[in-house]
Order: C-alpha cells, then structure tokens, then sequence
C-alpha cells in the first residue's frame, strides 16, 4: 500500500505547516490574555432554549452523534453533549445518548459520567442512558427513530458524521415536536438537516462550538488560527482565478498551486525548461 | 501486516507459527490487563502525563511518517523510493485501532444486551420489544457464527444451516435495510414541502432553483427548451454572436449545469475547507493536550 508523503507534493506540506503554525500562535495569544472576538452563531444560542423546553414538559433529550467513527469529529461531538449534559444535569431532565460506533459508545459513558460529576449530580448518571444501538446503517436509524416515536422526545441534538439517515432522524424529531440542532461536517447532509431542523450549525462552525461555549482561551485561539488559514484559503482562490484567466489553467505557477509535480514544473518553467 | 506475516519474518517452523500468535495476542491482552490496575495506582497527575505522552508521542509517529523524505536513493542506492523508515509501521498501528474497535463492540454489544435483559426481567414498559430484540439476537448470531465455520471447514454446512441463514441474511436483514433507506424518499417529499413554502425571499429564492435545476436535469427540460421553445442544443459555434451564444446556453439543461456547477460547487467547497482547517486544528489540539473537552 502506498501512501502520500510531504514529498510528493511540498507546497500542500507548507501550507499545512502554516495553518499549523498559526492555530499554535493564537492558542499562545489568547492564553497570554488577548481579547478575542467570536461572532454570535444562533443555533448554539438555542440549545438552553431546548432544554429548558425538554424540562418543562418533562420528556427526554436525545443526543446523536451519528455514524461517526471515533477521530476528531466524534470527539468534537462528544465535548458538545458533555456541555450539554451539563446543562440537563442542573435540572435533572432525562437523556439518551445514541451512537452507532462502538468505541465512540465507550468514550461517550466516560464523557457522560464525567459530565454529570462535573455538575455535581453524579447520582443522575445512568449508564442504560448511552446506548449501543447497531453499526448497521439503517438498523441505527430505526433503532433512533422507534426511541424518538416511543419516547416523545422533546429537544433532539444530532453532532457528528450523518449519511443517509439523517433525515430520518430528523423527520422523525420533527413529527414527534422535538426542537432539532443539528451540526455536521458532512455537507451532502446539511439540507437536509436546513430542511427537517429548527437550526443547523454549517461547515466549520462545527468546530467552532466547543470554543463557543466554553469561551476557554485555548479554543478561541485555535478558532482565530482557522480564520487566518480560512483566508489564506480565499485568497489563493482569488488569485488563482486571476492567474488562471490571465496565463491559462495549464500554467506551472496554476499546477503549483496543488498538482502533485507542481513544485518541479515550476523549477522548469523558471529555468525556461517548460511552457 | 499482520501477526502472523511478522511471525513468519521470524522464520519460525509452520506448524507452531499459529499457537505462537495465539501466545503473542494472549500475551499482549495479559500485558494490558496488567497495565490497567498499575495505571490505577498512579496519582491522577501521573496519569495525564503518562497519557499526554503516549498521545503525543503516536501523533509525533504519523506526523514524522508524514514530513519526512522518501526517497534516500542518492544516500542508499537500494533502498525503496517511496517510503520512509517509519512507512513500513503505518499498517502495524492501523491494526493496533482495529483490535481496539473491535474489544469496543464487545463492550457495546454487552451494554445492549445488558439493557434489554434489564427490561424484560423488571417488565419494564414496552418489554416485549426487548424480547424481539434478544431472540433475534441470538438466532443470528448462531446462524452467522455457524455460517461463518461452515465456510472456513470447521463445521458441516447443512441445508437447514443454508436455508436459515439466507432467510435471516437475504430475506430479512438486507430487506429491511431496504424498507428503511425507502423511506427517505418520502422523508425527502415532507421536508422539501417545508422547505419550499413561499414564506420568505430566501425561500421563493430556493424554490425556483430548485425547481429550475429539477427539470433541467430531467428529459422534460430538454423537451421545453429544444422542441417546444425550439432554443439551439450543444455549444455555440466558433466566432458566434452574443446574442447566438445566450440562446446557446439559455435551454434549461444549460441553466441547470450552470446552477450545480457554477454556485453549488463552489459553496460546497468553501464548506469543505473549513471542515478541513477546522479538522486539522482539533487534530492539533488533541496532539498537543490542549483540548480539554473529552480527554
């Protein structure tokens, strides 16, 4: 098997090093006291509303994080339920937890449990409460939608890697009354959650949550770092465009700006060796 | 590369190569039984550190694997141009998370069970679905397992076996899986009457795009533009006109190509560097110990 190498293409290797760089830079700015600004994201806002909805007519919340195999994207989705979780602990509102990756289930028993003695009501925690359901797609989604319908279900969250069976889920939740935030990084499914869900948190803003709501200094910093890449991104677009209507898309300065070989094409073509 | 492969570079007789990697994963599951209570014994900040390190030091691996040149042949004339000294651990450790995951199913599997057994002894509510769920549970996990023997040799392959399992697989399992992925379908036609009511500009926005790119891409708007409108199909020729060139690319297919690849594309994109950025900057968080949420 093989597999890529910084080697094969260096400029993709240095601007990863620079989005690196950069995310570490404004970490150690915020931790060093800088005043850093997030903008407001409304789904977020939401989820007290929602949970102050759930304990008043006293009905579950479910969390889903989908699909989602355990990486960055799980963990991400996990540090989400566990500030919600915080939240319902303070009124004792009943949860579910339902995941379709077995380590994700196993992490999630730790980051709920931790959640409940972090608000100190450790006796709320029941481990029944995070469930298992199936690895099998759509045996989850009917495992998902049977708990939303028997249940009633009054707020759902769904955090993660979602496929086809996100608008299960949220069809389901929406014929049942549920109030819906959804969040993924997997954009083939964002219409659909836009159509079935009351707020749906986009692309990036994904990543962004944890630093929204904990404001910790850390993730603020990260947050600003991905801006800078985000426009380092935009202008390269930019400029590319440019470049590419002014010389042509077959211009070496256009390949280097990703092919893999593009770095040698564009040695040649300054030395007058190429097009 | 497996167990067994690197047993087999240890060139050890056939025979004991298998009882050997049965000792190897015994070993290794001893190993990490016994790294569990001596874990416990650490103070809680031992314990970070330790984990800070192991973490730090498997991101270092793949980072190192990553960055560092492959081809060494000016240096060492035979040595293989695509790969590095680490290339050759890479499957090694994917392994190592494989085994992880599948200890984890075990755990989830007991969890599910556990619940559901919960239910019917206590005749909690809706108890009886727990029932279904454990009796089919355990019938397809004896005709999988059975299935699976007969295949390797281990077991006979009876017709009742046969019969059994491709009733449960083939005419259960994967027909229900369909049932459920059909039901999108309407899903999609209630969240799209939704979607699509005329409530704002967004909305009416929405609704003519979409509309226009539904029948762009179906027969119908190839009929509508070429037949009914009679506007001219395929690329306009060298030298056209303005006007020629507009009537070139106003036939709905056009619009609808134009539609998709032109703004949908982009945004799409634009979605999926952020995603990217905002994946490797967590990736560098948890690296470096710096995101606290879960870890």
């Amino acid at each position: 098997m093989t597999y890529q190498h910084a080697q094969d293409n260096w400029f993709a290797a240095i601007v990863i090093g620079f989005i690196a760089l950069a995310v570490l830079v404004n970490i150690l700015r915020a931790k060093t006291g800088a005043q850093l600004y997030i903008r407001r994201i409304p789904g977020l806002d939401a989820i007290d509303e929602a949970i102050g909805r759930s304990t008043e007519l006293g009905r579950p919340v479910t969390m889903i994080p989908g699909l989602t195999t355990f990486g960055v994207v799980a963990v991400q989705a996990l540090t989400i339920f566990k500030y919600i979780t915080q939240q319902i602990a303070h009124f004792a509102t009943p949860m579910r937890l339902l995941t379709g990756d077995a380590t994700v289930f196993a992490v999630a028993q730790e980051a709920i449990a931790d959640a409940y003695n972090e608000a100190g009501r450790p006796d709320l925690y029941d481990a029944d409460n995070i469930r298992f359901l199936s690895d099998r797609q759509f045996a989850f989604a009917s495992g998902v939608a049977g708990l939303i319908q028997r249940e009633r279900v009054a707020a759902s969250f769904m955090f993660g890697e979602f496929f086809a069976e996100s608008l299960i889920f949220a069809e389901t939740g929406n014929m049942v009354g549920a109030i819906q935030i959804a969040g993924t990084t997997s954009f083939t499914q964002v219409p659909f959650f836009v159509a079935a869900c009351d707020y749906t948190i986009i692309g990036d803003e994904f990543y962004a949550t944890s630093a929204y709501l904990s404001r910790e200094p850390v993730l603020l910093g990260s947050l600003v770092g991905q801006d800078i890449a985000k426009l380092l991104f935009a202008l390269t677009a930019v400029s590319g465009a440019i470049i590419s209507t002014i010389v042509g898309v077959d211009s070496p300065i256009i390949k280097l700006l990703g092919q893999p070989g593009g770095w040698d094409a564009f040695f040649q073509w300054l030395q007058g060796g190429g097009q | 590369m497996s167990i067994p492969y690197l047993i087999a570079q240890w060139q050890l007789p056939q025979q004991g190569r298998l009882l050997y990697a049965t000792l190897v994963v015994l070993g290794a599951f001893v190993l990490i039984l016994g790294l569990v209570p001596l874990l416990q014994t650490l103070p809680p900040r031992g314990r970070r550190v330790l984990i800070v390190t192991i973490t730090f030091l498997a991101g270092l691996f793949f980072a190192a694997e990553f960055f560092l040149p492959v081809d060494w042949t000016a240096i060492f004339p035979k040595d293989d141009p695509t790969r590095n000294f680490l290339t050759p651990a890479i499957q090694p450790a994917q392994n190592v998370l494989q085994i992880i995951g599948a200890l984890a199913l075990g755990l989830g599997t007991f969890g599910l069970v556990r619940l559901h057994m919960r239910n019917v002894v206590q005749k909690r509510a809706q108890w009886g679905y727990s029932v279904v769920l454990l009796v089919a549970f355990v019938t397809m996990a004896i005709f999988s397992i059975l299935n699976t023997l007969s295949e390797k040799g281990v077991v006979t392959k009876t017709p009742l076996l046969e019969r059994g399992f491709s009733i449960l697989f083939d005419y259960t399992l994967v027909q229900l899986d369909a049932a459920m992925f059909s039901l999108i379908a309407f899903y999609i036609f209630s969240a799209a009457y939704r979607a699509f009511r005329i409530r704002s500009v967004e909305a009416s926005i929405l609704m003519f795009t979409a509309v226009v790119v539904l029948i762009g891409v179906v027969p119908l708007g190839a009929y509508i533009s070429y037949t009914l409108l009679g506007l001219p199909q395929g690329p306009p020729p060298e030298n056209a006109d303005w006007w020629t060139q507009f009537l070139h690319s106003a036939g709905l297919p056009s619009i609808a190509n134009w539609i998709l690849t032109a703004l949908n594309a982009p945004a799409q994109r634009a979605i999926e560097f952020g995603v990217g950025i905002g994946g490797l900057a967590m990736a560098i968080r948890l690296w470096l110990s710096l995101e606290r949420g879960v870890t």
